[in-house]
């Protein structure tokens, strides 16, 4: 890890490439993933379809945006500098793993995910706003949506689990 | 030969210069009269394959046949009537008959083919050009056969019934019974919806026809909780009930509980008779609730020894220590287990499976062992505030107000839920506030609005009456502590909509509609889970899980040839689908056993 990353500056830094942007979602989803698959030994065997669900969904993403990171017709754009929103600091700090104790149960996983899920909607819709129409700000977009798809998927699953069927 | 026989044809040349008597094209021409009761229509998304029109058909004019794309679902048979017109006579008591109206005649009569079979058709399926005929014979509107109104069930009113907790529901007298009881039609769709698929249309013939021995033994042939279920079944059996197209369902519920209140629970072993010769095999059950005891009677009665492990101190499990008293009084489930009890089940009560006996123990001195442990632990919104001590769970004060712990009551509460649980502890509390100040002050906040409302919609009613606050579309946000750290209250926003258009749960809030309910304790009941830490690491690994509960195949039976499971805890809260995985595990674990015997 480079002195400039552990510092945090360049992560908040006021305007990025997008290619640094992508690279922060890539390794959001990348983080997520190796988190959930650590966590799976970790919880309760009956709980562990739900972690299992979660690694999945994050590496289909990574697999997603990586892939995004690729496209030869973003490449010319790659370089073009982009206002980061007030949402950043959030976002890059769902980078960082999060304290879920030693064995969280179903609800606190959830809870996590979801609010991964909901920082990320709030930072690729910000950077959309303030982005002048055109490829990247379509990609911002797209990016919302996948984020918005996967938590309302969260949310179904939330009130499953939760709610019990509202017993 | 005459001359006479030879002149008269020609005679007949004189009516060609008459008007014809005749009609010149019959085949075309004179439509039926406007009310003709000519050939069969059949709406087919209006019929439901009741086959009343089958059963009244005094000439077996009718068969009720399976159709293709007709699939069989609740309160549908999918069988449609095929209608032979060698036998039919146009009475149209099928059409008077019909539960949906479905089955018309149209005024159409002509019918013209050289196929005999022909005549043996299905309507609405069989394409016909009178299928769309406006003219013809159709029921006139309320000139039903049944009456369509259900016989009213008595209530104790609302400022007599919050003081206490005594039973509200009256049960029918005899009069009455009879008089509900004689509008079933004995189709039978609620038959295949009822989890444990009681004898429903032959208990009520019981109770039409005063055999009410004949009704119990039904009864418990296919339910030991029949008292119970009289009571507080879910009823899903009514939904299916094909009165309800034509006014109110019959009150398959009410009727079930009739015959348990008419006959002397004296008489109710005698009626269901011994159980078989001892098999020297044993069962170990974990809970005494719906579920546990059912499997442990059904064994007891093919002569095995059932021991159940209780880890509360009653008989009943969720419905004992999760429906308050005003809905299923003890000593109703006292007497349901004490039938069970009557088959030689033991129970040890105050018996906690994984401290005072374990698991593995269980399978070492048993064939078999059932699991049935219920949802006894509270969900908690985890909103900022939930772990304030004022701020508690559903399930545990509904256990501890049935346990005679005494709980707290202040004189003003918020529950958090829509469901029937939520609905349970704030007319619970409202009883115990009623009682300690005079009044009520209760207010329940739920998620659902009226539309989507998880409780049963007579309980929200039954709630309103009582003078409990129900307000819906209301999300929690926190719990409201003063300097002092004192519970002041529930934060809510209003929610504009909680599931997106394809029906996922997808909740978005009103931020600027913000309510603050004043509440000195707040009760969650917004779900509830299984403590399933009896199982201890190693089972737990074991079992196959799934989605967070124990997965069994079709007759209940775990991952671990030795164990079986059902209930709430698998299946979710349902009385009557508790009883239902009950007879199934215990038909699955008498194979078992009898597949050990003869292999010993």
């Amino acid at each position: 890890m480079t002195v400039e990353s552990k510092t945090g500056y360049k992560r908040l830094k006021p305007k990025k490439t997008l290619g640094e942007i992508l690279d922060v979602a890539i390794e959001f989803e990348q983080t997520a993933r190796d988190f959930y698959s650590a966590l799976v030994p970790k919880v309760s065997k009956q709980l562990r379809y739900l972690v299992e669900e979660l690694a999945v969904e994050e590496q289909r993403h990574f697999d997603l945006f990586s892939e995004v990171r690729a496209r030869p017709d973003l490449e010319s754009q790659i370089g073009e500098m982009v206002e980061t929103p007030a949402s950043d600091a959030r976002f890059t700090d769902c980078v960082h793993l999060p304290e879920l104790g030693e064995e969280p149960d179903d609800q606190a996983v959830l809870q996590y995910a979801l609010g991964r899920e909901q920082a990320a909607i709030e930072q690729y819709s910000a950077l959309a706003e303030t982005t002048p129409d055109g490829a990247i700000r379509e990609l911002f977009i797209f990016l919302a949506d996948e984020e918005t798809q996967h938590k309302n998927e969260l949310e179904k699953i939330y009130y499953e689990v939760v709610h019990s069927g509202g017993v | 030969m005459s001359v006479r026989d030879v002149i008269s044809p020609f005679t007949a040349w004189k009516n060609v210069f008459l008007d014809p008597v005749s009609i010149k094209d019959p085949i075309n021409t004179r439509p039926g009269a406007p009310r003709y009761r000519g050939f069969h229509q059949n709406d087919l998304d209006k019929c439901i394959g009741c086959g009343t029109c089958e059963t009244i058909c005094q000439n077996a004019a009718i068969d009720m046949v399976p159709v293709e794309g007709e699939e069989v679902k609740d309160g549908d048979s999918g069988l449609r009537p095929q209608i032979d017109y060698g036998r039919c006579c146009w009475c149209a008591l099928c059409v008077d008959v019909c539960m949906t109206g479905s089955l018309t005649m149209s005024n159409e009569y002509k019918w013209v083919d050289r196929d005999p079979d022909a005549f043996r058709f299905i309507p609405g399926v069989d394409k016909k050009s009178w299928d769309d005929a406006e003219l013809g014979y159709r029921r006139p509107e309320l000139h039903t056969i049944k009456p369509g109104l259900r016989v009213d069930m008595g209530e104790v009113e609302p400022e007599e019934r919050i003081c206490n907790f005594d039973e509200i529901v009256d049960g029918y007298s005899i009069e009455q019974a009879v008089l509900e009881a004689d509008r079933c039609v004995e189709c039978g769709l609620c038959v295949a919806t009822c989890p444990t698929h009681m004898a429903i249309p032959q208990y009520i013939a019981a109770v039409r026809e005063g055999n009410y021995e004949e009704g119990l033994r039904l009864l418990y042939d296919s339910n030991p909780f029949s008292q119970v279920c009289g009571r507080i079944c879910t009823h899903k059996c009514e939904t299916a009930c094909a009165a309800r197209h034509e006014g109110d369902p019959i009150a398959i519920r009410w009727l079930k509980r009739h015959i348990t209140d008419t006959v002397p629970v004296e008489k109710y072993a005698e009626i269901i008779g011994p159980p078989d010769a001892a098999t020297g095999r044993k069962v170990a059950v974990i809970g005494a609730g719906p579920a546990g005891l059912t499997a442990a009677y059904d064994l007891a009665r093919k002569g095995h020894e059932v021991v159940v492990y209780e880890a509360q101190a009653h008989p009943g499990g969720m419905i004992r220590y999760g429906i308050p008293e005003y809905r299923l009084p003890y000593d109703v489930i006292d007497s349901e287990v004490a039938v069970i009890e009557a088959q030689g089940v033991k129970i040890n009560y105050n018996c906690r499976v994984g401290v005072d006996i374990t698991m593995e123990q269980l399978h070492n001195d048993y064939d078999a062992v059932m699991l049935t442990i219920g949802l006894h632990l509270g969900r908690s919104t985890r909103i900022p505030g939930t772990d304030h001590k004022m701020v508690t769970k559903a399930v545990d004060l509904l256990r501890d107000i049935t346990a005679g712990v005494e709980v707290e009551v202040p004189r003003r509460v918020v529950v958090i839920g829509g469901g029937n649980v939520a609905m349970d502890i704030a007319r619970s509390m409202a009883r115990l506030q009623k009682q300690k100040y005079g009044e009520v002050g209760m207010t329940v906040t739920a998620l659902e609005d009226f539309d989507h409302f998880l409780a049963d919609p007579e309980e929200v009613k039954e709630s309103f009456e009582e003078g409990i606050e129900i307000l819906d579309a209301r999300g929690p946000r926190e719990m409201i502590i003063n300097e002092n750290g004192e519970l002041m209250g529930l934060k809510t926003w209003r929610v504009i909509s909680i599931f997106d258009e394809e029906g996922r749960f997808a909740p978005s809030y009103d931020e600027n509609d913000e309510i603050d309910h004043a509440g000195d304790m707040v009760i969650e009941a917004i779900g509830q889970m299984s403590d399933v830490s009896l199982l201890g690491d190693e089972l737990t690994e074991k079992l196959e899980w799934n989605r967070g509960r124990i997965q069994v195949d079709e007759a209940g039976r775990t991952s671990e040839p030795w164990l079986w499971s059902g209930g709430d805890c698998v299946k979710g809260p349902d009385v009557v689908h508790a009883v239902a995985d009950g007879h199934k595990a215990a038909a699955s674990i008498g194979s078992y056993i009898n597949a050990r015997e003869k292999q010993s």
